[in-house]
């Protein structure tokens, strides 16, 4: 799929995987990379683009046997912002494969 | 790619990013590779997965322009017309200090060139003297108070060189500052 459009939408699925609770770095990494094709450093860029503009927090846990972990915190303005952009993309999603099904369907009528 | 290359490679990439930028994301790249390494995976397998160092500071400036471009969209949207206080501000400040200060500046590089001017004259007018003959009894003393005079020329053209160069530094961003001030008021930024 063309990365620019993935790119877009991969701010929304780092704050939906924070919906379900906080987490750190390495494993929303995993998260999204199990579920979309992306590289794992992709969600470090988008954390912080996140932190930046405050729809996420963060702050330092010890953990049992790793280095101490940064976890990530979903802030109300960021609930927010997930469930209004949520609401759009699905909209959204529903528009798009109106048009790409009415094309094929269009296709195999000729 | 080792963890160490690799985050070698990602701070060159990041290049001009504030230090404290790439001290925090290097931070949470090497992070990532303690994680990984926790479980069992190699340093190399990690760093294939991460992705090429060059595209994540690719995103990561990205990112950063993005910062800078909501900062300065907050900024106008919160700016209201020309503050008044920043003008007046702007006036009273170069009224009483600043344009004083940089009057005093160029009176000291004008003197600078005197000096250099006067300097010149005098290595001048000894060379004279000893090429008619007029201070041939006092040729060694002569000719050791010109190499000191020489050595003050040079002093002179390489503090005057500096001084223009910074001056004219000094002032292109004094006067951008003063127009900020003029157009935004006194923010905290």
């Amino acid at each position: 799929m063309n990365s620019q459009i993935k790119k877009g939408i991969l701010d929304l699925c780092v704050l939906a995987l924070l919906e379900k609770g906080d987490s750190y770095g390495y494993d929303l990494a995993g998260s999204l990379a199990r579920k979309v094709e992306v590289a794992d450093g992709t969600v470090y860029p988008i954390l912080r683009k996140l932190a930046s503009e405050g729809v996420v927090s963060t702050y330092l846990q010890e953990s049992q046997n790793g280095p101490p972990r940064k976890y990530y915190h979903l802030t109300d303005a960021g609930r927010k912002k997930l469930n209004s952009d949520r609401e759009e993309w699905i909209k959204f999603c529903g528009e798009v494969n109106g048009i790409l099904k009415q094309e094929t369907g269009g296709k195999a009528d000729e | 790619m080792n963890k160490t290359e690799y985050l070698a490679k990602l701070t060159n990439e990041l290049g001009q990013m504030p230090y404290g930028d790439v001290k925090d994301i290097i931070g949470s790249i090497e992070e990532h590779f303690e994680e990984g390494i926790v479980e069992g995976r190699s340093e190399e397998e990690i760093a294939a997965s991460l992705g090429d160092p060059k595209e994540l500071a690719a995103e990561f400036k990205d990112g950063a322009k993005f910062k800078q471009i909501m900062k300065k969209r907050k900024m106008s949207d919160n700016f209201k017309g020309p503050d008044g206080r920043g003008r007046i501000f702007v006036i009273i400040f170069n009224a009483f200090v600043g344009i004083e200060c940089w009057f005093i500046l160029l009176c000291a590089i004008i003197a600078a060139f005197m000096c250099l001017a006067g300097d010149a004259a005098f290595i001048g007018l000894i060379i004279a003297g000893l090429i008619t003959g007029v201070l041939t009894e006092f040729i060694v003393p002569f000719i050791f108070l010109i190499l000191t005079l020489i050595c003050v020329a040079v002093f002179l053209v390489v503090l005057l060189i500096l001084g223009i160069k910074y001056y004219a530094k000094g002032l292109k961003s004094y006067i951008r500052w003063n127009k900020h001030v003029w157009n935004y008021g006194l923010g905290e930024d």
